[in-house]
Protein backbone atom coordinates (compact mmCIF):
# COMPACT_ATOMS: atom_id res chain seq x y z
CA UNK A 1 0.00 0.00 0.00
CA UNK A 2 1.38 3.40 -1.26
CA UNK A 3 0.99 6.30 0.92
CA UNK A 4 -0.69 8.82 -0.67
CA UNK A 5 0.48 12.32 -1.68
CA UNK A 6 -0.65 14.67 0.99
CA UNK A 7 -2.88 18.05 0.16
CA UNK A 8 -1.51 20.97 0.03
CA UNK A 9 -3.84 24.25 -0.11
CA UNK A 10 -5.43 25.93 -3.71
CA UNK A 11 -3.75 29.55 -3.11
CA UNK A 12 -5.00 32.93 -4.02
CA UNK A 13 -3.53 32.38 -6.92
CA UNK A 14 -5.07 29.81 -9.09
CA UNK A 15 -8.07 32.11 -10.81
CA UNK A 16 -6.42 32.41 -14.86
CA UNK A 17 -5.23 28.56 -14.50
CA UNK A 18 -7.93 26.94 -12.98
CA UNK A 19 -11.12 28.11 -14.44
CA UNK A 20 -13.10 27.10 -17.04
CA UNK A 21 -15.03 29.46 -19.27
CA UNK A 22 -18.33 29.14 -18.76
CA UNK A 23 -17.52 26.60 -15.80
CA UNK A 24 -20.56 27.20 -13.71
CA UNK A 25 -23.01 26.01 -16.86
CA UNK A 26 -23.07 22.14 -16.18
CA UNK A 27 -23.54 20.25 -19.16
CA UNK A 28 -25.24 17.33 -19.48
CA UNK A 29 -25.76 15.23 -22.59
CA UNK A 30 -30.00 14.92 -21.95
CA UNK A 31 -32.50 17.38 -21.08
CA UNK A 32 -33.72 18.00 -17.15
CA UNK A 33 -35.30 20.75 -15.39
CA UNK A 34 -33.07 23.84 -15.20
CA UNK A 35 -32.04 24.96 -11.55
CA UNK A 36 -29.78 27.54 -10.43
CA UNK A 37 -27.68 26.27 -6.78
CA UNK A 38 -26.14 29.89 -5.58
CA UNK A 39 -24.93 31.19 -2.25
CA UNK A 40 -22.21 32.89 -0.37
CA UNK A 41 -19.29 31.11 1.37
CA UNK A 42 -18.37 32.63 4.62
CA UNK A 43 -15.36 32.10 7.01
CA UNK A 44 -15.59 31.71 11.17
CA UNK A 45 -15.97 35.62 11.02
CA UNK A 46 -18.98 35.55 9.21
CA UNK A 47 -16.80 37.03 6.40
CA UNK A 48 -17.41 36.39 2.60
CA UNK A 49 -14.21 33.95 1.24
CA UNK A 50 -14.01 35.90 -2.26
CA UNK A 51 -11.50 33.37 -3.32
CA UNK A 52 -12.67 29.76 -3.02
CA UNK A 53 -12.81 27.40 -5.83
CA UNK A 54 -16.58 25.66 -5.79
CA UNK A 55 -16.58 22.68 -7.70
CA UNK A 56 -19.73 20.24 -8.07
CA UNK A 57 -20.38 16.93 -8.98
CA UNK A 58 -23.50 15.61 -10.21
CA UNK A 59 -25.73 12.69 -11.48
CA UNK A 60 -28.14 13.62 -14.36
CA UNK A 61 -32.22 13.89 -14.30
CA UNK A 62 -32.68 10.13 -14.33
CA UNK A 63 -29.86 9.69 -11.33
CA UNK A 64 -27.44 8.47 -14.05
CA UNK A 65 -24.04 9.29 -13.60
CA UNK A 66 -22.23 11.37 -16.37
CA UNK A 67 -19.61 10.48 -18.16
CA UNK A 68 -17.70 12.10 -21.17
CA UNK A 69 -17.60 15.52 -22.74
CA UNK A 70 -19.53 17.96 -25.38
CA UNK A 71 -15.95 18.93 -26.57
CA UNK A 72 -15.84 21.77 -24.39
CA UNK A 73 -16.36 20.46 -21.15
CA UNK A 74 -16.78 17.24 -19.18
CA UNK A 75 -20.63 16.74 -18.49
CA UNK A 76 -21.37 16.78 -14.85
CA UNK A 77 -19.28 18.76 -13.45
CA UNK A 78 -19.83 22.48 -12.33
CA UNK A 79 -16.10 24.87 -11.65
CA UNK A 80 -16.37 28.47 -10.10
CA UNK A 81 -14.89 30.97 -7.98
CA UNK A 82 -16.05 32.47 -5.31
CA UNK A 83 -16.71 36.71 -6.35
CA UNK A 84 -15.97 39.59 -3.98
CA UNK A 85 -19.19 38.87 -1.86
CA UNK A 86 -18.00 35.40 -1.00
CA UNK A 87 -20.79 34.42 -3.93
CA UNK A 88 -20.99 31.08 -6.58
CA UNK A 89 -23.89 30.11 -8.63
CA UNK A 90 -23.85 27.16 -10.63
CA UNK A 91 -26.81 26.62 -13.22
CA UNK A 92 -27.34 22.78 -13.96
CA UNK A 93 -30.12 20.61 -13.62
CA UNK A 94 -31.99 19.01 -11.03
CA UNK A 95 -29.97 15.61 -10.05
CA UNK A 96 -32.25 12.37 -9.77
CA UNK A 97 -31.93 9.89 -6.80
CA UNK A 98 -29.61 7.06 -6.98
CA UNK A 99 -29.19 3.63 -5.58
CA UNK A 100 -26.21 2.32 -3.75
CA UNK A 101 -24.40 -1.16 -3.42
CA UNK A 102 -26.69 -2.40 -1.18
CA UNK A 103 -29.88 -1.04 -2.41
CA UNK A 104 -29.53 2.29 -0.26
CA UNK A 105 -31.25 5.45 -1.64
CA UNK A 106 -29.39 8.66 -2.24
CA UNK A 107 -31.54 11.50 -2.02
CA UNK A 108 -31.04 14.50 -4.96
CA UNK A 109 -27.86 16.34 -4.32
CA UNK A 110 -25.05 17.36 -5.43
CA UNK A 111 -21.43 16.62 -4.52
CA UNK A 112 -19.51 19.67 -3.54
CA UNK A 113 -15.78 20.06 -3.01
CA UNK A 114 -14.50 23.85 -1.65
CA UNK A 115 -10.79 24.78 -1.89
CA UNK A 116 -9.16 28.24 -0.94
CA UNK A 117 -6.30 29.65 0.63
CA UNK A 118 -6.26 28.64 4.39
CA UNK A 119 -7.32 25.36 3.42
CA UNK A 120 -4.96 22.98 3.42
CA UNK A 121 -6.99 19.92 2.48
CA UNK A 122 -10.48 20.27 -0.39
CA UNK A 123 -13.64 20.50 2.24
CA UNK A 124 -16.10 17.95 0.45
CA UNK A 125 -19.51 17.57 1.27
CA UNK A 126 -23.20 16.83 -0.89
CA UNK A 127 -25.85 19.38 -0.62
CA UNK A 128 -29.74 18.65 -0.74
CA UNK A 129 -32.15 19.99 -2.74
CA UNK A 130 -35.45 18.22 -1.43
CA UNK A 131 -36.62 19.13 2.32
CA UNK A 132 -35.74 17.39 5.26
CA UNK A 133 -38.45 14.86 5.81
CA UNK A 134 -37.97 13.75 1.87
CA UNK A 135 -33.93 13.12 2.53
CA UNK A 136 -34.48 11.39 5.72
CA UNK A 137 -33.22 8.39 4.76
CA UNK A 138 -30.39 9.06 2.43
CA UNK A 139 -27.33 7.37 3.69
CA UNK A 140 -25.61 10.68 4.70
CA UNK A 141 -28.63 12.23 6.44
CA UNK A 142 -28.42 8.86 8.42
CA UNK A 143 -24.81 9.52 9.45
CA UNK A 144 -25.42 12.83 10.78
CA UNK A 145 -28.76 12.06 12.84
CA UNK A 146 -28.91 15.29 14.25
CA UNK A 147 -31.64 17.54 12.16
CA UNK A 148 -29.98 20.99 12.89
CA UNK A 149 -26.49 19.85 11.36
CA UNK A 150 -28.18 18.36 8.35
CA UNK A 151 -29.81 21.87 7.43
CA UNK A 152 -26.81 22.83 6.99
CA UNK A 153 -26.74 20.87 4.00
CA UNK A 154 -29.97 21.46 2.44
CA UNK A 155 -30.68 24.17 -0.19
CA UNK A 156 -33.83 26.66 0.26
CA UNK A 157 -36.15 26.74 -2.91
CA UNK A 158 -36.49 30.78 -3.63
CA UNK A 159 -39.63 31.48 -2.70
CA UNK A 160 -40.00 33.78 -5.71
CA UNK A 161 -38.01 31.87 -8.31
CA UNK A 162 -38.73 27.83 -8.12
CA UNK A 163 -35.92 27.23 -10.42
CA UNK A 164 -33.18 28.95 -8.10
CA UNK A 165 -31.92 26.61 -4.99
CA UNK A 166 -30.21 28.87 -1.98
CA UNK A 167 -27.03 27.28 -0.02
CA UNK A 168 -25.25 28.93 2.30
CA UNK A 169 -21.38 27.45 3.52
CA UNK A 170 -20.13 28.87 6.88
CA UNK A 171 -16.96 26.70 7.37
CA UNK A 172 -16.23 27.60 10.83
CA UNK A 173 -18.43 28.08 14.12
CA UNK A 174 -21.93 28.65 14.47
CA UNK A 175 -23.87 27.18 11.85
CA UNK A 176 -20.84 25.56 10.35
CA UNK A 177 -21.77 23.35 7.35
CA UNK A 178 -21.44 19.50 7.78
CA UNK A 179 -18.00 18.27 5.44
CA UNK A 180 -17.64 14.76 4.93
CA UNK A 181 -14.29 12.34 4.67
CA UNK A 182 -15.59 9.85 1.92
CA UNK B 1 -8.15 1.02 1.22
CA UNK B 2 -10.06 -0.71 4.11
CA UNK B 3 -8.15 -0.17 7.53
CA UNK B 4 -5.57 2.33 6.72
CA UNK B 5 -6.35 5.29 7.36
CA UNK B 6 -4.42 8.81 5.34
CA UNK B 7 -4.12 11.24 8.33
CA UNK B 8 -0.72 10.04 8.95
CA UNK B 9 0.25 11.97 5.86
CA UNK B 10 -2.33 14.30 5.91
CA UNK B 11 -1.80 18.24 6.97
CA UNK B 12 -4.80 19.07 9.24
CA UNK B 13 -7.63 21.49 8.84
CA UNK B 14 -6.58 23.75 11.81
CA UNK B 15 -2.38 24.89 11.84
CA UNK B 16 -2.19 28.21 13.29
CA UNK B 17 1.38 29.21 12.00
CA UNK B 18 -0.77 28.89 8.56
CA UNK B 19 -2.95 32.35 9.58
CA UNK B 20 -5.16 31.63 6.77
CA UNK B 21 -6.33 28.45 8.61
CA UNK B 22 -7.27 29.86 11.59
CA UNK B 23 -10.96 31.43 10.15
CA UNK B 24 -11.28 29.13 7.80
CA UNK B 25 -10.68 24.86 9.44
CA UNK B 26 -13.58 23.41 10.28
CA UNK B 27 -14.53 22.91 14.11
CA UNK B 28 -16.54 19.75 13.85
CA UNK B 29 -15.36 16.59 13.17
CA UNK B 30 -15.66 15.87 9.40
CA UNK B 31 -18.10 12.95 9.02
CA UNK B 32 -16.65 9.48 7.81
CA UNK B 33 -19.23 8.17 5.47
CA UNK B 34 -18.75 5.59 2.47
CA UNK B 35 -17.98 7.15 -0.69
CA UNK B 36 -21.52 7.44 -2.72
CA UNK B 37 -21.50 5.43 -6.50
CA UNK B 38 -21.82 9.04 -7.60
CA UNK B 39 -18.36 9.50 -5.89
CA UNK B 40 -16.92 6.41 -6.99
CA UNK B 41 -17.32 7.93 -10.57
CA UNK B 42 -15.45 11.35 -11.90
CA UNK B 43 -15.52 13.80 -14.77
CA UNK B 44 -14.64 12.17 -18.01
CA UNK B 45 -11.68 13.97 -20.04
CA UNK B 46 -10.87 12.14 -23.46
CA UNK B 47 -7.16 11.96 -25.03
CA UNK B 48 -6.34 14.66 -27.01
CA UNK B 49 -8.86 16.70 -24.69
CA UNK B 50 -6.38 19.56 -24.92
CA UNK B 51 -3.34 20.68 -27.32
CA UNK B 52 -0.29 18.84 -26.70
CA UNK B 53 1.81 22.36 -26.19
CA UNK B 54 -0.34 23.20 -23.11
CA UNK B 55 2.20 20.34 -21.40
CA UNK B 56 5.20 23.10 -22.42
CA UNK B 57 4.81 26.31 -20.34
CA UNK B 58 7.55 27.39 -22.66
CA UNK B 59 6.54 27.91 -25.48
CA UNK B 60 3.50 30.71 -24.79
CA UNK B 61 5.15 33.78 -25.98
CA UNK B 62 7.80 35.24 -28.46
CA UNK B 63 10.69 34.03 -26.90
CA UNK B 64 11.89 31.74 -23.85
CA UNK B 65 11.10 32.46 -20.63
CA UNK B 66 13.86 33.78 -18.04
CA UNK B 67 14.69 30.93 -15.67
CA UNK B 68 16.11 27.19 -15.64
CA UNK B 69 14.68 25.62 -17.92
CA UNK B 70 13.46 22.30 -16.32
CA UNK B 71 11.68 18.95 -18.03
CA UNK B 72 9.52 17.13 -15.00
CA UNK B 73 8.19 13.47 -15.22
CA UNK B 74 6.58 11.39 -12.75
CA UNK B 75 3.85 9.21 -13.04
CA UNK B 76 0.15 9.16 -10.95
CA UNK B 77 -0.98 6.08 -9.35
CA UNK B 78 -3.14 4.76 -6.93
CA UNK B 79 -2.52 3.44 -3.40
CA UNK B 80 -2.18 -0.07 -4.84
CA UNK B 81 0.71 1.18 -7.64
CA UNK B 82 -2.30 1.02 -10.40
CA UNK B 83 -1.64 3.73 -13.27
CA UNK B 84 -4.06 6.54 -13.22
CA UNK B 85 -5.03 6.53 -16.75
CA UNK B 86 -5.93 9.87 -18.69
CA UNK B 87 -6.93 11.98 -15.53
CA UNK B 88 -6.76 15.64 -16.16
CA UNK B 89 -3.73 16.98 -14.34
CA UNK B 90 -3.18 21.01 -13.95
CA UNK B 91 -0.37 23.04 -13.04
CA UNK B 92 0.41 27.06 -12.31
CA UNK B 93 3.76 28.38 -11.25
CA UNK B 94 4.72 31.53 -10.19
CA UNK B 95 7.82 32.85 -12.90
CA UNK B 96 11.77 32.03 -12.30
CA UNK B 97 11.20 36.06 -10.26
CA UNK B 98 8.52 34.55 -7.81
CA UNK B 99 5.73 36.47 -9.05
CA UNK B 100 2.51 35.62 -10.69
CA UNK B 101 0.94 36.75 -13.24
CA UNK B 102 -2.35 37.52 -11.08
CA UNK B 103 -4.01 40.97 -9.99
CA UNK B 104 -3.89 39.72 -6.22
CA UNK B 105 0.26 38.91 -6.70
CA UNK B 106 1.60 42.61 -5.66
CA UNK B 107 5.29 41.11 -4.95
CA UNK B 108 7.68 43.47 -6.50
CA UNK B 109 9.17 41.15 -9.38
CA UNK B 110 9.20 41.48 -12.33
CA UNK B 111 6.52 40.00 -14.71
CA UNK B 112 7.52 37.40 -17.73
CA UNK B 113 6.21 38.50 -20.83
CA UNK B 114 6.91 34.92 -22.14
CA UNK B 115 5.78 33.62 -18.96
CA UNK B 116 2.04 32.53 -18.11
CA UNK B 117 2.52 29.66 -15.56
CA UNK B 118 -0.34 27.68 -16.50
CA UNK B 119 -0.50 24.01 -18.43
CA UNK B 120 -2.48 20.66 -18.56
CA UNK B 121 -1.84 17.22 -19.58
CA UNK B 122 -3.75 14.01 -19.85
CA UNK B 123 -1.60 11.07 -18.19
CA UNK B 124 -1.17 8.68 -20.62
CA UNK B 125 -1.74 4.70 -19.80
CA UNK B 126 1.03 4.30 -17.80
CA UNK B 127 0.03 7.02 -15.72
CA UNK B 128 2.62 8.67 -16.49
CA UNK B 129 2.83 12.98 -16.95
CA UNK B 130 5.62 14.90 -18.41
CA UNK B 131 5.68 18.86 -18.76
CA UNK B 132 7.97 21.40 -19.92
CA UNK B 133 8.91 24.51 -17.74
CA UNK B 134 11.06 26.93 -15.87
CA UNK B 135 12.05 26.34 -12.01
CA UNK B 136 9.47 28.79 -10.08
CA UNK B 137 11.53 30.88 -7.78
CA UNK B 138 10.91 31.82 -3.87
CA UNK B 139 8.56 34.83 -2.91
CA UNK B 140 8.07 36.76 0.19
CA UNK B 141 4.35 36.39 1.92
CA UNK B 142 2.62 38.54 4.59
CA UNK B 143 1.82 34.94 6.87
CA UNK B 144 5.35 36.10 9.31
CA UNK B 145 7.75 37.96 9.87
CA UNK B 146 10.16 37.31 7.01
CA UNK B 147 8.23 34.73 5.58
CA UNK B 148 9.28 33.27 2.01
CA UNK B 149 7.57 30.97 0.36
CA UNK B 150 9.87 27.90 -0.94
CA UNK B 151 9.54 27.63 -4.85
CA UNK B 152 6.81 25.12 -5.94
CA UNK B 153 4.30 24.24 -8.55
CA UNK B 154 0.45 23.66 -7.62
CA UNK B 155 -0.54 20.73 -8.99
CA UNK B 156 -4.58 19.92 -9.49
CA UNK B 157 -5.46 16.28 -10.29
CA UNK B 158 -8.69 14.81 -10.79
CA UNK B 159 -7.90 11.44 -10.75
CA UNK B 160 -10.56 8.22 -12.45
CA UNK B 161 -13.20 8.87 -9.26
CA UNK B 162 -14.74 12.19 -8.18
CA UNK B 163 -13.31 10.92 -4.46
CA UNK B 164 -9.62 11.15 -5.71
CA UNK B 165 -9.81 14.73 -6.37
CA UNK B 166 -6.70 16.22 -5.47
CA UNK B 167 -4.32 19.89 -5.13
CA UNK B 168 -1.31 19.87 -4.05
CA UNK B 169 1.97 21.35 -4.39
CA UNK B 170 5.60 20.14 -5.28
CA UNK B 171 8.29 21.51 -3.98
CA UNK B 172 12.63 21.33 -4.51
CA UNK B 173 14.87 18.85 -3.09
CA UNK B 174 17.55 20.67 -0.77
CA UNK B 175 15.33 23.83 -0.19
CA UNK B 176 16.22 25.50 2.67
CA UNK B 177 12.91 27.47 2.82
CA UNK B 178 11.06 24.19 3.29
CA UNK B 179 12.13 24.46 7.05
CA UNK B 180 10.22 27.34 7.47
CA UNK B 181 7.04 27.14 5.55
CA UNK B 182 4.18 26.33 7.25
CA UNK B 183 2.47 24.87 4.43
CA UNK B 184 5.15 22.71 3.81
CA UNK B 185 5.59 21.60 7.21
CA UNK B 186 1.87 21.47 8.55
CA UNK B 187 2.08 17.79 6.77
CA UNK B 188 3.26 15.37 8.94
CA UNK B 189 6.59 14.31 9.05
CA UNK B 190 5.88 11.00 7.39
CA UNK B 191 4.19 12.80 4.69
CA UNK B 192 6.43 15.72 4.14
CA UNK B 193 8.95 13.60 1.39
CA UNK B 194 6.36 12.66 -0.57
CA UNK B 195 5.95 16.30 -1.75
CA UNK B 196 9.53 16.91 -2.94
CA UNK B 197 10.54 16.02 -6.26
CA UNK B 198 13.91 14.12 -7.17
CA UNK B 199 16.57 15.04 -9.53
CA UNK B 200 16.54 13.17 -12.17
CA UNK B 201 19.28 14.66 -14.44
CA UNK B 202 18.51 11.96 -18.00
CA UNK B 203 14.82 13.00 -18.10
CA UNK B 204 16.33 16.37 -18.74
CA UNK B 205 17.81 17.56 -22.68
CA UNK B 206 21.90 17.78 -22.43
CA UNK B 207 22.92 21.66 -22.03
CA UNK B 208 19.52 22.86 -22.09
CA UNK B 209 17.34 21.58 -19.18
CA UNK B 210 17.23 19.76 -15.50
CA UNK B 211 15.51 16.87 -15.38
CA UNK B 212 13.03 16.30 -12.22
CA UNK B 213 10.75 13.14 -11.29
CA UNK B 214 7.50 13.59 -8.87
CA UNK B 215 5.11 10.63 -8.95
CA UNK B 216 2.31 11.36 -7.22
CA UNK B 217 -0.21 8.71 -5.83
CA UNK B 218 -3.82 9.82 -5.50
CA UNK B 219 -6.09 8.02 -2.27
CA UNK B 220 -8.85 6.10 -2.70
CA UNK B 221 -12.31 6.50 -1.62
CA UNK B 222 -12.51 4.23 1.88
CA UNK B 223 -13.79 0.66 1.58
CA UNK B 224 -17.69 0.22 1.53
CA UNK B 225 -19.54 -2.33 3.57
CA UNK B 226 -19.94 -3.79 0.06
CA UNK B 227 -15.90 -3.64 -0.62
CA UNK B 228 -16.17 -1.10 -3.34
Amino acid sequence: MRKPTPSQTVGPFFARELLWKDGGIVLFPGRGERITLTGCVFDGAGTPIYDALFETWQADSSGQFPSGHDGARPYGYGRVSTDTEGRYAIETIMPGSFKGPGGERYAPQISVSIFARGLLKALQTRVFLAPLDVIKDDPLVRAIGDPERVRTLIASRDPGDPKLYRWDVRLRGAGEAVFIEI
Amino acid sequence: MAGTSPTDVQPPYFYPDYKSTRLRAPVQPLVRVAASPLELAGPGFPRNFFKDSEADLTTWGKSAPLGEKMILVGRILDEDGRPVRRSLVEVWQANASGRYPHPVDDHDAPLDPNFLGKGQVLTDDEGRYRIVTVKPGAYPWQNHAFGWRPAHIHFSLFGNAYAQRLITQMFFPGDPLLAIDPIFQSVPEAGRNLLIADLDLEQGIEGVALGYRWDMVLGGPRATPMGV
